[in-house]
């Protein structure tokens, strides 16, 4: 495949300017629609995380000591890129990855209490799952889903084994994707864990969630009970994801554990795939990917310069130093909410009309409701960023206190690795966004 | 003390920016796409957001205009349902039990909320509307903007939720009572600005009532909208100028005939239709509703527009052609103009029934006349006794129900506090929570099928 196959009707405008480049783009990146490929998308994601992920890390003043945390992170880079493809097994070891590395910095509690949860959940929520499928491969005498329905759709197997069998099989996808009552912990997670390692390992965690439940319910289609069992129980899953998540959202009132319930409905909208009875193409679960990268890249580190909601007051610094900067943070925050005219809304569009298309009419309708939450919540956020007039609060004040707040506010820095990384992951979201309307 | 955030973004200062947004807001409510209607909306609210966070009594201003985002998301989720059905069959009315028909009638109440929010007619959130704006210069004209908005709202994507009968004839009470509310507002005020903007939500809550009704076409519904709703936002415009309507005898006189004609026009193929439109259409209770609002509505128009005392030793030099006389014409030509093009698109009333639908406009008209001019000393202190009384029924009906609006709303909030309450005290934070989060979890993802 060569670049001069990108595009329809572009086709030769783009032949004539990329094919003057000395070599073609490989075979993975571009598929032989024109569009980019599976992997292309989750591998952009991915990178554009890892680099924000990477300048964020700079923040640190580690020195050489920065090795490990890079490796670390190019390892959740590699399990998220290649997340659409890889075996279920990836889960537990972005897991582990993910916890051990929190639990290597002894000095800092909060890391050594996310890690603490996260084996209080995941550990067992594992376990539990892996009972699941060996009964399920007990039952039906191969480890293969698409086998395996097969052989249930006979019907010659105890229909309560394999009843109770699947949904616990499912049970380390739902936490991992962090639906509702697990999205504390992506909040937990993203308050708790620093900048540079916070996002990544809520994307790699989410994503090999969508990857596990995706993979177990492979062909399911074709089976037709076990179909209408996903359907019910993934409904309900995401009806709780989707209904609790909204409600938390509302009465939240500090901005990171607010983006942490927004990834964990962004985790709902796969959910909501599946509750439709069909697995979501490997494109589309790398669109999800990608886009959950990306934003909550940009979300997770303007969360960090937020003001916690407490009544009226000026601006954060960020946005009144640099506000075009907080601007691009907030459009990532904006995306992460499907904000009309974000590459976040089209996700949550595709996930609306599946759910028609589906005939799931009250599932639908809890959708539109949290996603009104969302806008709402977004909003709130941009209006609580810029805050009320400076001028106005200084009028108020006398000339030495007014004085004292400017020079006060003024000394405040916002790091510059922190406003690089809000700039990538906001071109980032844009670039992909028009890839997206570019091949749609 | 400049602002750094604002000097950086080198933007125009609040009043500039809250107007530009309010303008676009306008300009995308008159684009025939629900997701412009949001956005539209979606910019009203920040042109208040951003007059009210530099105003000097913010406290009071930021959460005063805080609800116009409600209609805005009511807008967005009219939108994305339209969005979501545009690729489902959405074209043609489904029955409630299909998906397809419950997303449309979802979409019509949103579409239907969202403008009675801007009208002040949603029961519980009622009063938002009056109260006056954020902007020092022009604060008490700018609410002005919000039922205009509805009603534009209304009218543009009528399509959307007239096609739905149940919301129609929802539409059809919620309008006439809130007109009928809304002129009893009007007439129990004694500053006639503050009567102004009711009477503008009486003429834009009427104007609706018409596309609920679908008595005329609605491009007549708009025009007959724009002559009542025009005259009295023109009426309150210079109010805030200086009185001009109501100096000297002759434009006052001119504005008094003006607004009144307009508002007969507007009640008169409202209360036709409800009183003697045929088995489908007649609901005698509503055109007594409908009347009442037009005879109050009138009667204030009339009676509040007194004559504005001179003050000045010199009055100020008036151009050859005043604008406000200008829109006097257009708002007396208006009504009767848009009548002339209903009964050519086909609304076409018995004369004794155009006549009697006449009758409440008339009678407001004439008892303004009256207690404007009493004839005899008797007379003067028997309007006096009746206009109080009147006054003070119209106070205690409009608080009494308010009240209970009020009541009503505590009640919800206190339910939904006591029900909320357990899943607040559900999440600690400790770890240990989650486990048996997860206990919870596996046990139902196992007992739920077997349950099946």
């Amino acid at each position: 495949m060569t670049a001069s196959r990108v595009g329809f009707e572009w086709a030769p405008l783009i032949g004539s300017t990329l094919g003057t480049i000395p070599f073609p783009l490989p075979a993975d990146l571009v598929s032989p629609t024109g569009g980019m490929t599976p992997l292309a998308t989750s591998a952009a994601g991915a990178l554009g995380l890892m680099v924000t992920a990477v300048v964020l890390l700079r923040t640190e003043r580690r020195g050489w000591l920065a090795l490990i945390p890079f490796i670390v992170l190019v390892s959740l880079g590699l399990a998220i890129a290649n997340a659409p493809f890889a075996a279920a097994g990836g889960g537990p070891i972005a897991a582990a990855l993910v916890a051990a590395t929190l639990a290597r910095d002894r000095r800092d509690p909060l890391h050594a209490e996310c890690a603490l949860k996260l084996l209080w959940v995941i550990g067992p929520a594992l376990a539990l799952s892996w009972a699941g499928l060996l009964l399920l491969t007990l039952t039906t005498g191969t480890p293969v889903p698409v086998e395996q329905w097969a052989v249930l759709a006979l019907g010659l197997d105890p229909r309560f084994l394999w009843i109770t069998a699947l949904p616990l099989a499912l049970l380390a996808g739902l936490v991992l994707l962090g639906g509702a009552p697990f999205h504390f912990l992506v909040s937990d997670i993203l308050q708790g864990v620093r900048p540079w390692l916070a996002a990544s390992a809520v994307v790699a965690l989410q994503v090999s969630g969508a990857t596990w439940l995706s993979q177990r319910l492979e062909g399911v289609i074709g089976f037709p009970e076990g179909r209408e069992l996903v359907r019910s129980l993934l409904g309900f899953g995401a009806f709780a994801a989707l209904g609790t998540g909204a409600v938390t959202l509302l009465v939240q009132r500090r901005p990171e554990r607010r983006v942490g319930t927004l990834a964990s409905l962004n985790g709902g909208l796969v959910l909501v795939v599946l509750a439709t009875g069909r697995t979501p193409a490997p494109v589309d679960l790398a669109a999800w990917g990608a886009h959950l990268a990306l934003a909550l890249a940009g979300a997770a580190t303007v969360a960090r310069f937020l003001p916690t909601f407490t009544g009226q007051a000026p601006g954060a610094p960020l946005f009144r130093r640099h506000p075009w900067t907080g601007i691009a943070g907030l459009y990532a925050l904006a995306s992460l909410a499907g904000v009309p005219g974000t590459p976040g809304a089209l996700l949550w569009l595709a996930s609306a009309r599946s759910l028609a298309a589906g005939g799931r009419t009250a599932l639908l309708l809890v959708l539109a409701a949290a996603w009104l939450a969302t806008l709402t919540a977004a909003m709130r956020q941009w209006r609580q960023a810029f805050g009320v007039s400076t001028t106005a609060t200084y009028a108020g004040m006398s000339g030495e206190q007014a004085a004292l707040v400017a020079e006060a506010q003024s000394t405040t820095r916002v790091p510059v690795e922190a406003r690089l990384a809000l700039w990538i992951s906001a071109l980032g979201l844009v670039a992909l966004g028009a890839a997206r309307l570019w091949w749609r | 003390m400049t602002e750094i955030g604002v000097r950086r973004l080198r933007g125009p200062g609040p009043a500039l920016s809250g107007a530009l947004a309010c303008a676009a807001g306008f300009a995308l409510l008159g684009w025939p796409s629900l997701f412009a209607a949001a956005l539209g909306l979606e910019l009203f609210g920040a042109g208040f957001w951003t007059w009210a966070r530099a105003a000097e009594d913010r406290r009071e201003q930021l959460p005063r205009w805080a609800w116009l985002r409600r209609p805005a998301l009511a807008l967005w989720l009219a939108a994305g349902l339209d969005a979501i059905g545009g690729e489902h069959g959405l074209g043609a009315l489904a029955p409630l039990s299909t998906p397809v028909g419950a997303l449309a009638r979802v979409g019509a109440i949103a579409v239907l909320w969202g403008a009675l929010e801007l009208m002040a007619s949603l029961p519980l959130a009622r009063p938002a509307s009056v109260r006056p704006g954020p902007l020092s210069a022009a604060g008490p004209w700018l609410p002005v903007m919000l039922p205009g908005a509805g009603f534009i709202l209304l009218w543009r994507h009528a399509d959307h939720w007239t096609r739905v009968p149940e919301v129609r004839a929802a539409a059809v009470v919620l309008l006439l009572v809130s007109a009928a509310l809304a002129s009893l507002r009007a007439f129990s005020r004694r500053e006639w600005t503050s009567s102004l903007r009711w009477l503008v939500i009486t003429d834009c809550v009427l104007a609706g009532a018409l596309l609920a009704l679908r008595a005329v076409p609605e491009d007549t519904a708009l025009l007959l909208w724009m002559g009542a709703c025009g005259g009295h936002a023109l009426l309150l415009a210079g109010e805030l100028s200086g009185a001009k309507a109501r100096r000297g005898e002759q434009p006052r006189r001119l504005w008094q005939v003006a607004v009144w004609i307009s508002l007969a026009s507007l009640s008169l193929p409202n209360i036709a239709t409800l009183g003697s439109g045929g088995p489908a259409s007649a609901r005698p209770l509503l055109a007594l509703t409908a009347a009442a609002a037009a005879a109050f509505a009138s009667h204030v128009s009339v009676r509040q527009m007194v004559p504005a005392p001179e003050r000045r030793t010199i009055p100020r030099k008036e151009s050859a052609v005043p604008l406000a006389q200008v829109g006097v014409l257009g708002v007396l030509v208006a009504g009767p103009l848009a009548l002339l093009f209903a009964w050519w698109g086909g609304f076409e009333p018995r004369a004794v029934d155009a006549l009697a639908s006449l009758i409440p406009a008339v009678i407001g008209g004439w008892t303004a006349g009256l207690v404007a001019n009493p004839l005899s000393p008797r007379q003067t202190a028997w309007v006096a006794v009746i206009g109080k009384a009147s006054r003070y029924v119209a106070l205690v009906l409009f608080h009494g129900l308010l009240a209970l609006e009020a009541a009503l709303r505590r009640m919800l909030r206190r339910i939904a506090l006591a029900v909320g309450a357990p899943a607040r005290d559900l999440h600690t934070g400790d770890a240990q929570e989650y486990l048996l989060f997860l206990a919870g979890v596996a046990v139902l993802a196992v007992v739920l099928p077997l349950l099946r």
